[in-house]
């Protein structure tokens, strides 16, 4: 599904965040990425998204080289990925309801499927309740989640997750992960970045450690 | 320099397994309902979006209504004009202005024989007195006119010329000048001579309007371009979120161009309500003004076909205005987190 051969990402600035990395990842798989903080874990979702592209080596996606797609394919690349950013990125001009909406609304859906959807969404990261509030009214944890939720709304076939759990208690951090994992069981491929070792080693799946580049 | 190689620990539980991921309904994107429904959001979001800064909306569209209004209220007044003019085409009269010292007797001799004439299809005369009388009931001087110890008014003659012998201009003025020639005549005015200078006069009015139509638009064109450019950079934010989760350039762009259809059609809208407001305040006076001459002169307002024309126009200058304004967005590289 996913395959890097011999990615290396130089920043413009100058910083090497990655190396020469070489990693195969089968399509329906759940997979944690640790690592030291600037180990490159963000950088290496990022290559996969298309929010960067590598300096050295090819990355494929469903069979596809990502250098291979042209500028108008990349925003429906992009749908079909969720990306859990580490700053979820919303818009505080609107509810919860109508981040959530987002991809949807780029996807041409109808209203009633919509609300629908959004709705079910918010239910899974425990937030219907809050549908109508703004992001400001919500705690950082909330404002997680709803960048969680709209992350899967749009049943991505591939989800990247960066830090997802970084503001959330431990019990709260253990529910996302066990929904990261149902999403996997109904057949997405998922990537999370997290430098939380204990909550990863009960996940029981496939680790990648990285390590930082010594220049 | 050490390679960060990833080091791979194999799966510690049986749990992960793997199947092939689904198939999964594809996005709408491509569909045309898909494609409905987008511009169902962009309607709705962007009509919404007018009234989240109500204020500065209200100015932009007076703005527009009033850039609009003019050349359209100017284009207004020549149709009329040229309708007056086009009135008079068929029955040029002569209107000769006896001496001072000619009497109404005299007057009417003269009358008499130049009814005689095959130039002249009728004649008709105005004694001093009524044109004082008709003088006073068109300017409501009565009271000024009144003071006056002695009639200033000159007889006048009337000449409905024969068209078929006088229908060419240059022969009229031929004719004109031998009138002139005679001892109780004082002077001769053609009125069609008048119309003719207000034709030129129009001529150019024509390309004034034209010109102040375009410069106008323009105004327009940038009001529209601005607000909207502005409404862009504070939603800056919104279209990078917007494209990290895979909007496409012509998703970001579609709620702005409709954000600019909508206030192109809107200030058109309210530049019909000013001229039709302005009509309402002119009819009756010019009216009356012209029952007084004898006309049956009327005032034509803003028909439908010059609405249509005024609201595509309007709604026209919205698009492109938003069109430049969001120009750059198509140019710039995918955005980067
Ligand atoms: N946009 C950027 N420009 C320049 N350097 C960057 C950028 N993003 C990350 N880096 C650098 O790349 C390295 C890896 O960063 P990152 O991928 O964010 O690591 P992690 O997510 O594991 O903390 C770091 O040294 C960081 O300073
Ligand atoms: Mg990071």
């Amino acid at each position: 599904m996913i395959e890097f051969r011999g990615i290396s990402k130089r920043y413009a600035a100058g910083q090497l965040a990655l190396y020469n990395v070489n990693l195969k990842i089968q399509a329906g798989e759940m997979i944690f990425i640790t690592g030291n903080s600037g180990a490159g874990k963000s950088t290496l979702l990022k290559l996969i998204a298309l929010l960067e592209r590598p300096s050295k080596g090819e990355l494929l996606v469903g069979g596809t080289p990502l250098n291979k797609l042209s500028r108008h394919q990349v925003p429906a690349y992009r749908r079909r990925i969720g990306f859990i950013f580490q700053d979820p990125h919303l818009l505080y001009d609107r509810t919860v309801f109508e981040n959530v909406a987002i991809p949807l609304l780029i996807s041409g859906m109808g209203l009633v499927e919509i609300r629908r959807r959004v709705n079910a969404a918010l239910d899974k990261v425990g937030l219907m309740h809050k549908a109508g509030s703004y992001p400001l009214m919500l705690s950082a944890g909330e404002r997680q989640r709803v960048g969680i939720a709209r992350a899967v709304v749009n049943r991505p076939t591939i989800i990247l997750a960066d830090e997802p759990t970084g503001n959330l208690d431990p019990a709260l951090a253990q529910d996302i992960m066990y929904t990261f994992a149902q999403f996997n069981e109904l057949g997405t491929t998922v990537l999370i970045a997290s430098h939380d070792h204990m909550l990863v080693e009960r996940m029981k799946k496939r680790i990648i450690v990285l390590q930082k580049v010594e220049e | 320099m050490a390679g960060n190689k990833p080091s791979r620990k194999p799966a510690s539980s049986s749990g992960s397994t793997r199947r092939p991921p689904r198939r999964r309904p594809q996005p709408h994107q491509r569909s045309f309902s898909g494609w409905i429904n987008q511009h169902k959001h962009a309607i709705r979001f962007s009509l919404k979006r007018l009234w989240f800064n109500p204020v500065s909306t209200w100015i932009t569209l007076a703005a527009i209504a009033i850039a609009l209004s003019l050349p359209a209220s100017l284009s207004l007044l020549l149709t009329n004009m040229q309708t007056l003019t086009d009135d008079k085409r068929e029955v040029p009269t002569i209107t000769a202005f006896m001496k001072e010292n000619i009497s109404e007797q005299q007057t009417k001799d003269r009358a008499e024989l130049l009814q005689e004439l095959s130039e002249i299809a009728n004649v008709q005369v105005v004694t001093r007195d009524q044109a004082l009388a008709d003088f006073k009931n068109i300017t409501g001087f009565a009271e000024t006119l009144e003071t006056l110890d002695e009639n200033p008014l000159p007889h006048v003659l009337i000449l409905t010329p024969n068209l078929e012998r006088l229908g060419d201009d240059k022969v009229l003025q031929a004719f004109a000048d031998r009138l002139k020639s005679y001892p109780e005549i004082d002077s001769v005015q053609i009125d069609v001579e008048w119309i003719q200078r207000l034709r030129a006069i129009l001529r150019i009015a024509d390309h004034v309007v034209l010109v102040v139509a375009v410069l106008l638009g323009l105004t327009v064109l940038l009001v529209i371009g601005n607000t909207i450019r502005l409404d862009i950079e504070n939603r800056k934010e919104e279209i990078t979120v917007t494209r990290l989760i895979g909007a496409t350039n012509s998703y970001i762009r579609r709620p702005f161009i409709y954000g600019g259809l909508w206030l192109g059609l809107f200030g058109g809208t309210f530049s019909l309500i000013i001229v039709n407001i302005a009509l309402l305040f002119l009819v009756s006076p010019v009216q009356q003004l012209a029952s007084l001459y004898g006309s049956n002169f009327t005032l034509s307002g803003v028909n439908p076909l010059m609405s249509l024309q005024i609201l595509a126009v309007s709604a026209l200058l919205g698009i492109i205005g938003a069109w430049l304004a969001v120009g750059r967005f198509l140019w710039r590289d995918e955005v980067v987190d």
